[in-house]
């Protein structure tokens, strides 16, 4: 492309020496031989610039799917190297025989799978009764804990163009895609706020001195899990529909490994203050996502499934997606008293870095609170902190039929 | 059980000093227990006759779209009903601008009882056919009435094969058919609907004043121009006390209905077509409101009442465990083709919004009662904001093909300076049940008799359904930012709603 290039600029200044010849006085022959070269020249520039935007276009298609950079410190290999970075709490020890967080569901008559199953299909539910004071609860506490730490709160459209998506780095259309799509439309529903987040600012130039930016954005999200089967699909664990509060950043890059580190920080907090036992891996390079130079992932000791089950993650895509979204910033200039300030003295546009991490995750957090407190007598503890936010209370009770 | 008065979500805000954490009030917290049988089958109408805050006319099952194939399900219709009332059910249609072809119905319905008999004759004869042949017989005359035998199968075959095709006829063109009107409601359109009630009076204002929109962007709450690149018109981002607002909004009014004996839901928002069918929508009709997924069966909702109507489908409920009443919470979508023009403005008509919306079930008996009931509980709720509404007895050119009667309320929104339908209240009587599938047996009189047997138990009926918005998020936002307006360009937070943001009284303008 960039051989090709070059040949198009050549034939472009050609045509331009040809056309200042033609302003010249000229005898008709002379003329006439210059026009003749202006077409040929013409012809060839038309060709080769038809030429040019098909391998620009081809080149962009196949760049895209580079993948972002790695950090140095990311463990190379798959699952089984991810590295831990941090572990709270240990599993608690029961004195009696547990059930998992269907089961409790059901005893406490907290959710339905099965009329969901008959009106949506599977992997769909209903919440009722306390369940639904603990959503409610669960992200009000979240928005409260979040927005002490300077997050703007946000809702969110569910549904986004197609290309937003594609920006984010995720693949609307592919086989065994995520994404669910809007009938007759180019549109979808999106499967984590990040997408209408980093929405927000696309195509914009930000001042330096208006970043950082530090969303906390609600949403529900859809996500078709196609190719998602096996043990790891029970109940709560993993559906198509759930709310969510996600946290995004917008910074410079500079910092952005110190805001990698602060929304891990958020999250091991907020967890810990629900009394989970949790370990955060840093996951490694097989695990990454495309976007993602670094990612950290929370997994929390789920008793009734009897394993680790993931309850978070928190992504640094450097400047992956924001080289797609078109998000720069201009740096402030530095104190200079100087000539006049033209367009030509503004210091150049970057791309800013984005991050985004889950603050809370619904039903994932619904199955850690459920099996992590029951108790014997089939009640389940409502975490302290939570209290206030369900209008006190403490226990969700099996109720008398 | 103790009493727990739900006061949820205070949320201590960074730009206030005020701490707010609702301070834990034992009161009731009502999770009254039902026996809930397990199929869902809800029967869902159009938008304008549920909690959905619309102004475009119901759209009616119309029996076009689907006469070409079988239907899916069959509507329990009471055809002998509809004949012997005839007249009633044809000034019924006329009065609603209904297109329902009722002279179609009643001629397919008598035919497809001529039909039936002849059917069953045929059978009866075949049966005597067959046990004749049980008999001993001579060989001639087995051979004849093996031929007979299968002449009567053929003939059977052929009329039998009508008598569906007749019945599916039926079915299409019957669907149409409205329900029943309540002998008050007003007789004509738009303008006959009746006041009802009227609470307040329009505020005034001793500076110009904003509406939404404006109100939106200076204090920096909603965000349309990055929705409009992002996902086209009409979505739009909360930002800052707005977000709060929405949670307030929910969180209190989860708390007021529960105190009135409601089981809070959450629901799909995603549900086979064929839900929404029954439920009266046309998911792949022209101009349809309904959002359909690619490659699949599935819609998504425009209103929760779709997915908590499908909890019940074809169950046959115990008296006892009525009445059912739900307050479900959801995202709706609505892609709102067809509504053009002024009343599309900002967050009056857009395409997703968060929605309470309460759901009952009961015995015919009650629904009246149960209709005045929800209204009440609505009116309440507006009353506590501090709105200025009129409660609207709705005429009949506009009531929803389900709606036996229907009450709309309608806030006074001084930025776009009307009034604003914010919420609907319905009567469907028995016409989504029949639809759905929901019956329930009438617990027996108490006798001494002899042994019970399945003979003895009282015959099923169907339930009667209602429905009515507790909350719309976006239209309460246009009442309470356009009403609460200061002249500083500051909005007041109502009361009951300030501990369910953390105390926050006034939403300020911010330093830039």
């Amino acid at each position: 492309m960039v051989t090709l290039q070059k040949e198009v600029e050549g034939i472009r200044e050609e045509r331009n020496n040809v056309a200042k010849k033609m302003k010249g006085k000229l005898e008709p022959s002379e003329r006439e031989r210059l026009v003749e070269e202006g077409k040929n020249l013409k012809e060839s520039l038309v060709t080769l610039e038809e030429d040019l935007m098909k391998l620009q276009d081809e080149l962009q298609h196949v760049a895209r799917s580079i993948p972002n950079m790695t950090h140095p410190d990311v463990p190379v290999g798959g699952e089984d190297s991810s590295a831990i970075r941090n572990e709270v709490g240990s599993p608690r020890e029961f004195s009696f025989p547990i059930k998992d967080h269907l089961q409790l569901g059901k005893d406490l008559d907290l959710m339905d799978f099965d009329s969901a199953a008959e009106v949506s299909g599977s992997k769909f539910f209903y919440l009722k009764n306390e369940a639904v004071l603990l959503e409610m609860a669960l992200l009000n506490w979240t928005l409260s804990e979040v927005m002490k730490k300077g997050f703007t709160p946000l809702t969110t459209p569910e549904i986004v163009r197609s290309s937003i998506v594609e920006k984010c780095g995720f693949q609307p259309r592919g086989d065994n895609t995520q994404v669910y799509s809007i009938d007759g439309t180019d549109q979808c529903l999106i499967g984590t706020a990040e997408i209408p987040v980093g929405g927000i600012h696309m195509d914009s130039i930000l001042l330096e001195s208006a970043l950082p930016l530090k969303y906390i954005a609600f949403s529900h999200c859809f996500r078709t899990e196609a190719g998602a089967a096996g043990a790891a699909a029970k109940g709560l664990y993993r559906v198509h529909q759930f709310s969510k509060a996600e946290m995004f950043v917008l910074c410079r890059p500079e910092d952005s490994e110190s805001f990698h580190n602060e929304l891990i920080q958020i999250e091991e907090d907020l967890f810990t203050s629900l009394g989970l036992h949790f370990k955060t891996l840093d996951m490694a390079t097989a695990d990454l996502g495309a976007p993602a130079y670094r990612k950290f992932d929370i997994e929390a000791w789920m008793p009734g499934l009897g394993r680790f089950g993931e309850i978070s993650s928190a992504s640094n895509c450097t400047d992956y997606q924001s080289r797609r979204l078109g998000i720069r910033f201009r740096p402030s200039e530095p104190l200079q008293t100087g000539s006049k300030k033209g367009k030509a003295n503004l210091p150049s546009t970057k791309f800013v870095h984005t991050l985004n991490a889950t603050a809370c995750a619904v039903p994932r957090m619904m199955v850690c609170l459920l099996e992590n407190y029951q108790q014997e007598d089939g009640s389940v503890v409502v975490p302290e902190t939570l209290r206030p936010f369900m209008g006190g209370i403490e226990v969700i009770k099996p109720k008398l039929r | 059980m103790v009493l727990h008065t739900l006061r949820l979500a205070t949320v201590p805000l960074t730009f206030t000093t005020s701490r707010l954490f609702l301070k834990p009030s034992p009161t009731l917290s009502f999770f009254s227990r039902h026996v809930q049988p397990r199929k869902p089958s809800f029967l869902l109408r159009a938008f304008s006759n549920s909690s959905a805050v619309q102004d475009t006319p119901l759209t009616q099952t119309s029996s076009d779209s689907s006469a070409a194939r079988p239907p899916q399900w069959k509507a329990a219709i009471d055809f002998k009903w509809i004949r012997d009332n005839k007249e009633a059910v044809e000034i019924n249609i006329e009065n609603r601008n209904s297109n329902a072809d009722l002279e179609a119905v009643l001629e397919l319905y008598e035919n497809m009882v001529t039909l039936q008999k002849e059917v069953e004759g045929i059978r009866e004869e075949r049966n005597n056919v067959a046990k004749k042949m049980k008999g001993k017989l001579e060989p001639s005359e087995r051979e004849r009435l093996v031929e007979e035998g299968k002449n009567l199968k053929e003939s059977l075959v052929t009329l039998e094969e009508n008598l569906v095709k007749l019945q599916d006829e039926l079915q299409h063109v019957a669907r149409s058919i409205p329900n029943m009107t309540h002998p008050d409601v007003p007789v004509g359109g738009e303008d006959s609907s009746a006041i009802r009630k009227e609470v307040g009076s329009p505020r005034e204002f001793s500076f110009p004043i904003k509406d939404h929109l404006q109100l939106g962007k200076d204090l920096d709450l909603i965000d349309f121009d990055s929705a409009a690149e992002v996902s086209g018109s009409k979505f739009f981002y909360l930002k800052n006390e707005a977000v709060l607002l929405e949670m307030a909004l929910l969180n209190w009014t989860l708390s007021e209905v529960m105190k009135k004996g409601f089981t809070p839901l959450t629901t799909p928002e995603i549900v086979r077509s064929s839900i929404v069918e029954k439920c009266g929508f046309q998911p792949r009709g022209d101009n349809t409101q309904v959002y359909s997924i690619d490659g699949t069966d599935q819609c998504l909702i425009g209103t929760a009442e779709i997915p908590v109507g499908g909890i019940h489908m074809d169950s046959i409920l115990l008296e006892s465990s009525l009445p059912l009443k739900y307050i479900a919470f959801s995202h709706c979508f609505r892609t709102e083709a067809g509504a053009a023009g002024a009343a599309t403005k900002g967050l009056y008509r857009v395409h997703q919004f968060s929605k309470a919306e309460m759901f009952v079930l009961c015995r015919p008996e009650d629904s009246e009662s149960f209709h005045n009931e929800l209204i009440q509980i609505e009116e309440d709720l507006f009353t506590s904001l501090g709105l200025h509404f009129k409660t609207l007895d709705m005429a009949t050119a506009d009531l929803g093909a389900p709606a036996y009667r229907k009450f709309d309320v309608e806030a006074w929104m001084p930025g776009l300076g009307r009034f604003g339908e914010i919420s609907s209240a319905s009567n469907c009587t028995d016409y989504q049940s029949r639809r759905l599938g929901i019956r329930f047996r009438p617990s027996e009189p108490l006798q001494t008799g002899p042994k019970k047997g399945k003979a003895n138990l009282p015959p099923t009926k169907f339930v009667h359904t209602l429905n009515a918005t507790a909350c719309a998020v976006p239209r309460m936002m246009v009442c309470l930012l356009e009403n609460y307006q200061q002249e500083d360009g500051s909005v007041v937070i109502p009361e009951p709603l300030r501990p369910f943001m953390g105390g926050i009284e006034a939403i300020k303008p911010k330093l830039r």
